[in-house]
């Protein structure tokens, strides 16, 4: 796209419509398998071995120290070696609620004659950031709380970490309970969808967002799920009571962090808020591309499709939640 | 500049000492920086870069277009993730508790070098003058600062008079939250002192007042 533009763009939309529907445990899935990889983990030196993807979704599992950015300086982007930051001590407020060890390839490979910035902008450790504090200057104490709730949310994963894996081991003695197999479908869904957003298919959606399947896959014998679940068909009649009270005290016992959130009253799961806000800028975009490039153009075509897919996604997922 | 209230920028958090996004964080804006990017080039042309912050800030067309010039440091026409990450964080310092100082104080080498449009490694005062409404460098700071940091006298600054510029803003930064910390001290104190005296002479209310009746009976 040429760099010079008319831009009849409509004004913006300045309205954010939080979604009403309650958090899904499995939204939250995600950030527990963060935080678990993070847990009481060490933080480690690692190099990358050759130029990363800017914006690769694939991160690997494990502690992060700190990444650098080399913007425009052809340097490949490494990861410093660090001993543990000590936290800057300040009025305890709000902690970063996402602070999760998993390592992100950053940089783009830029020209190596690039004359731009050299110097690196470093991500903030996880131990660095878990005792800063920032606040935003505006914005009521309601909305503070959500970001608190995010905050509190990342602190109240060590504990999950010791449930989970109990709540795993009775699930393999009896029965795999109802969110453990969220947990495993998130974790599968997770790996699925980094691939990016044509990855995620409507049947795994469907098995990410209808908490009725897993536990029909259980009683049915339904061996698509995995070997866990086959091992599960496999049990006597006997531990079918003690499986199906199980059941009941997992279905009873929410997830830490859905449980943080619906203490906050306010629940907004993030990609649901991210993905309504680039629809939000697409939509507009796609209206400079009509009248700038023709509505015939392959990028104009191309952004429509797209649109549509997230469109078809958004509309997917309220149709389940709405179950 | 203000960021759009409930938007996705509004709830991340940047270190208030590094001034830089926790990991987590950060692999929330690559999602996001993932949704935006529409033709899969893992980047952002732009329209869509203009499209972008006209939503989430209050920035005008012209000051957008200055960003993008900006942060397009290869003339690709393109903003990557890196370029948008160090604009998350320049947005987010601005917007929380004005950390503008402390991050110019901390990334000063990737800030000159953002200004330093034409690559001389020297900045001059239009340069400064243009990123004002992002750095939030005001016109008196400009004029203190090419007249007390100009040690060449060549009218521009070099990154060396810079990073003393920036060393010194930090001070006084440092200084002005120090004094506004013991403004609340004081304050609190007061309230505490007012409290204490509005105590005592309900006490003192009280005690006169059982007395007077015992009083006015005899009487």
């Amino acid at each position: 796209m040429g760099r010079s533009r008319r831009d009849p763009a409509p004004p913006p939309s300045w309205s954010v419509n939080p979604l009403p529907h309650p958090p899904r445990p499995e939204a939250c899935g995600n950030w527990v398998r963060w935080g678990r990889s993070m847990e009481g983990k060490p933080l480690k030196v690692r190099t990358l071995p050759g130029p990363p993807h800017p914006a690769s979704p694939q991160a690997h599992p494990g502690p992060l120290t700190v990444l650098s950015f080399s913007p425009g300086s052809g340097q490949l982007p490494t990861i410093t070696p660090t001993t543990p930051i000590s936290p800057h001590p300040s009025a305890g407020e709000c902690r970063p609620w996402l602070g999760s060890g998993s390592l992100l390839p950053a940089c783009s490979p830029s020209p190596p004659d690039s004359p731009r910035p050299s110097a690196s902008l470093v991500v903030c450790g996880p131990q660095a950031s878990a005792k800063s504090s920032s606040h935003h200057g505006s914005g009521g104490s309601s909305l503070q709380d959500i970001r608190n709730m995010w905050t509190t949310a990342t602190l109240s994963q060590p504990k999950l970490n010791v449930q989970l894996p109990t709540v795993r081991e009775d699930s393999e003695l009896e029965e795999v309970s109802v969110s453990a197999k969220t947990l495993w479908l998130d974790e599968k869904a997770g790996h699925d969808a980094e691939g990016g957003w044509e990855a995620s298919d409507g049947g795994e959606d469907k098995d990410r967002f209808k908490p009725e399947e897993p536990e029909e896959l259980e009683l049915g014998g339904d061996s698509s799920q995995g070997s866990r679940l086959e091992e599960d068909d496999s049990k006597t009649d006997n531990e079918k009571p003690s499986s199906v009270s199980s059941l009941d005290i997992s279905r009873h016992t929410p997830h830490r962090a859905y449980w943080v959130e619906q203490q906050s009253r306010l629940p907004l799961p993030l990609t649901e808020l991210m993905e309504n806000e680039a629809l939000e800028i697409l939509t507009e975009a796609l209206r400079s591309y009509q009248s700038e490039i023709g509505r015939g153009h392959t990028l104009t075509k191309q952004l429509q499709r797209y649109i549509e897919g997230l469109k078809r996604r958004r509309n997917r997922r309220l149709q389940v939640l709405a179950i | 500049m203000k960021l759009k209230q409930g938007s996705f920028l509004w709830y991340l958090y940047l270190d208030k000492l590094y001034c830089l996004l926790s990991v987590r964080n950060v692999k929330a804006l690559v999602e996001y920086f993932h949704l935006l990017d529409v033709h899969r080039k893992k980047t952002l042309n732009d329209v869509l870069f203009y499209h972008f912050l006209h939503h989430v800030t209050d920035l005008t067309r012209n000051q957008i277009t200055v960003v993008f010039n900006m942060l397009d440091w290869n003339a690709v026409g393109e903003i990557g993730f890196d370029q948008f990450y160090m604009l998350v964080c320049i947005l987010l310092a601005q917007e929380q508790n004005h950390l503008e100082e402390q991050f110019i104080f901390r990334h000063s080498r990737p800030v000159f070098e953002l200004l330093d449009l034409d690559g001389e490694l020297k900045i001059g005062p239009d340069n400064l003058h243009m990123y004002n409404f992002l750095f939030n460098i005001k016109k008196q700071q400009l004029r203190d600062l090419y007249h007390n940091f100009d040690i060449t006298g060549d009218r521009l600054l070099n990154y060396k008079e810079f990073k003393l510029f920036t060393i010194f803003s930090m001070d006084k930064y440092q200084e002005s939250q120090k004094a506004e910390k013991e403004k609340k001290k004081e304050k609190a104190l007061l309230k505490k002192k007012l409290s204490q005296v509005n105590q005592s002479q309900r006490e003192s209310l009280l005690g006169i007042k059982p007395f007077e009746s015992i009083s006015n009976y005899n009487c």
